[in-house]
């Protein structure tokens, strides 16, 4: 598992990881579409709006998980010193930022047919579009500062700040009275939704984080490649 | 005793410097209100949207009038090095950073506070309400003078992008307006929302200094 | 009193200097030499405990310096090449403001004197964003005698200063180095005191 701390090693497993990588997001994503768009069942309720799950809790999960990563390496770079977490913090926090937004846009066009209006100021909403800032801000700080030392220390201090906001996200259906419904799937009980809607959905995950890799890891090579030191 | 002589000549120094831009506060203070003013004119002069609308509006002005000012926090200092000398004489970047974080609490944010009364009279705010209003602004002002430390600490080797740091200051003042415009508009529960309040500026008032003195350290060092 | 033993420096992987010794005790003054960004205010800092060298270890009074910071501080003082002067409060208030922060016991009439000799005593009263460069520069060289400590340490001192001032300054320098104190500092140009000793920082 050292390649996921040292930048040369990173480098060389994922020049064989690419290509399975390449596949298996273009199959699933095929495989996922088709299932999703096509052969799972309407909701007795939502009727077709349904099927915009399949896209906005993928990229919500990804959106957290991003987050994760990022103050995981802030915590492995500030601590131990090792300037690959710093690389890994610059090269994910856009797709990050992306997928928050693909999941604020999907879960607005899927709140008006089901809520009523595309916005509401409940906590999961708002501490989600609070997640987004922070990506913005933190992909400002990596534009802005021209010293990189400096830029990498404090995006990461930052980072770690932030992180505040991930458990807030997390459990903010359980803590306060939301519109937004609770988590479907959890570990500890049975998932409260129908198996035969559940096998796209994990299809379109695992499709969604095998595109999000890809792109992080071709992003990572070229930050890689650009440093001169590493 | 040589290091409380120090504090207070460290005082008198900061005394003299806001002395001297007593102005730049003015202007600070004069934008607050003109954009009390602008409110009024854009949401009309109806006294119940006012007594409505009129604490969310007050913190909100007090807040990003507040930050305006952020980007002088260490600034001047640091460019013409007198945080350097301040450091090589005794003072270590923790200290300086709780020191000049009181002294903005003192010399930025006690001018707000004394401008309160007027503006609650502007936005016929009651005055039981005035007082928790008060109340909750000397705890939160002291909460926006800590973050300003950390984000304008974190910003001085940033030299494009000056908004940066009011941008982190407002992103984090999120819960401190949330915790005391309830604690204004929501009665029954004053003691618990006043307690938590406080809770968060003893917490941020423990990180401030180390996290400011890390981002001045690192400041001084690759200047 | 200040020992330096093969100190060398990286920043961001380029190696700044290498192999520096520095020994300096009463009655000595040193000054470093080299082009444009040959390191020789990185040298400064990392004297002064700002910057860690990479390899290398700084002694102070035999202890390691940050080990021994405080007494380290208190007895030495630094002049950048910026004006650490409030540029918008007057002379007299500057000083008053710095025997304060420096808890210095130099008397007025010895301050008074000095601003004489640097031909700044009409100009007690302006403020000093009306000074020019060069007596700005001199006024910021007046804190070395009010914080009277035993170490100066000066970064470019003679920058923007006429002929007759370097002179001054010098004579300065020679007085503190009679009273036992020492001195290391950056500059371009030769000064006309005896004894110094050079170091030069060039790549190689």
């Amino acid at each position: 598992m050292r390649f996921l701390i040292n930048a040369k090693r990173f480098d060389a497993v994922s020049d064989i990881l690419i290509k399975p990588l390449i596949f298996i997001s273009i199959a699933f994503l095929i495989i996922g579409l088709l299932f999703a768009l096509y052969l799972s069942p309407e909701d007795y309720q939502q009727g077709s709006t349904v099927r915009i799950m399949y896209i906005h809790v993928p990229s919500a999960w990804i959106a957290l998980m991003t987050f994760l990563v990022m103050t995981v390496y802030s915590i492995i770079g500030l601590a131990f010193r090792m300037p690959f977490g710093f690389i890994i913090n610059k090269a994910v926090a856009p797709i990050g930022a992306i997928f928050t937004l693909i999941c604020i846009v999907s879960g607005s066009l899927w709140g008006k047919p089901m809520w009523g209006t595309w916005w509401v100021w409940d906590a999961r909403l708002t501490s989600v579009s609070i997640l987004f800032v922070f990506y913005l801000i933190i992909i400002f700080i990596n534009k802005s500062f021209e010293n990189n030392l400096v830029r990498e220390k404090i995006s990461a201090i930052f980072i770690l700040i932030g992180s505040v906001n991930l458990p807030i996200i997390k459990f903010s259906v359980d803590w306060w009275n939301t519109l937004h419904q609770p988590a479907t799937i959890s570990k500890l009980s049975k998932p409260s939704i129908d198996p035969s809607m559940i096998t796209p959905l994990i299809i379109m995950t695992i499709a969604f984080i095998s595109i999000a890799a890809l792109i992080a890891i071709l992003r990572v090579k070229t930050e890689i490649i650009t440093r001169e030191n590493i | 005793m040589k290091f409380i002589k120090k504090i207070i000549n460290f005082y008198f120094r900061e005394y003299k410097v806001n002395l001297s831009g007593i102005f730049d506060i003015l202007t600070n203070i004069t934008f607050f209100f003109i954009s009390i003013f602008i409110f009024i004119f854009s949401v009309g002069p109806e006294k119940e949207t006012l007594s409505l609308l009129g604490v969310g509006i007050l913190w909100t002005l007090l807040l990003l009038s507040s930050t305006l000012s952020l980007r002088k926090f260490y600034q001047d200092d640091f460019e013409n090095g007198s945080l350097i000398v301040l450091h090589l004489n005794g003072f270590s970047f923790e200290l300086i950073s709780i020191l000049k974080t009181i002294s903005h609490f003192f010399f930025v944010q006690f001018p707000f506070m004394m401008s309160i009364p007027f503006a609650s009279v502007l936005l016929d705010i009651s005055l039981e309400k005035m007082y928790d209003l008060f109340l909750s602004f000397v705890i939160g002002s002291f909460i926006l003078s800590c973050l300003g430390s950390i984000s304008s600490s974190m910003n001085l080797l940033n030299k494009r992008n000056y908004l940066l740091g009011s941008v982190m200051v407002l992103v984090f003042s999120i819960p401190i307006i949330i915790f005391s415009v309830g604690l204004i508009n929501i009665e029954d529960n004053f003691n618990s929302l006043i307690n938590i309040l406080i809770g968060l500026l003893l917490i941020i008032f423990a990180i401030n200094p180390w996290a400011s003195g890390a981002c001045l350290k690192l400041a001084i060092q690759n200047n | 009193m200040l020992l330096a033993q093969n100190i060398t420096l990286h920043r961001s992987g380029k190696e700044i200097f290498k192999d520096i010794n520095i020994s300096l005790g009463d009655g000595k003054i040193i000054i470093l030499k080299g082009k444009n960004g040959s390191g020789k205010t990185s040298l400064l800092k990392t004297i002064l405990n700002i910057l860690e060298p990479s390899s290398g270890l700084i002694y102070w009074k035999g202890k390691l310096i940050y080990k021994n910071i405080n007494d380290y501080y208190n007895n030495l003082t630094y002049i950048a090449d910026k004006t650490t002067s409030l540029r918008q409060l007057t002379l007299y208030e500057n000083i008053k403001i710095w025997r304060k922060i420096f808890l210095s016991n130099v008397s007025y009439d010895q301050i008074k004197n000095i601003l004489s000799i640097l031909k700044l005593d009409n100009y007690l009263n302006q403020k000093i964003n009306t000074l020019s460069l060069g007596e700005t520069k001199k006024f910021e060289l007046l804190r070395l005698i009010i914080e009277n400590k035993k170490f100066w340490v000066l970064d470019e001192p003679f920058t923007n200063l006429d002929f007759e001032s370097i002179k001054i300054i010098e004579q300065t320098f020679l007085d503190h180095v009679n009273n036992n104190g020492f001195i290391i500092f950056s500059s371009h140009q030769k000064p006309d005191i005896k004894n110094v000793e050079e170091i030069i920082l060039d790549k190689l």
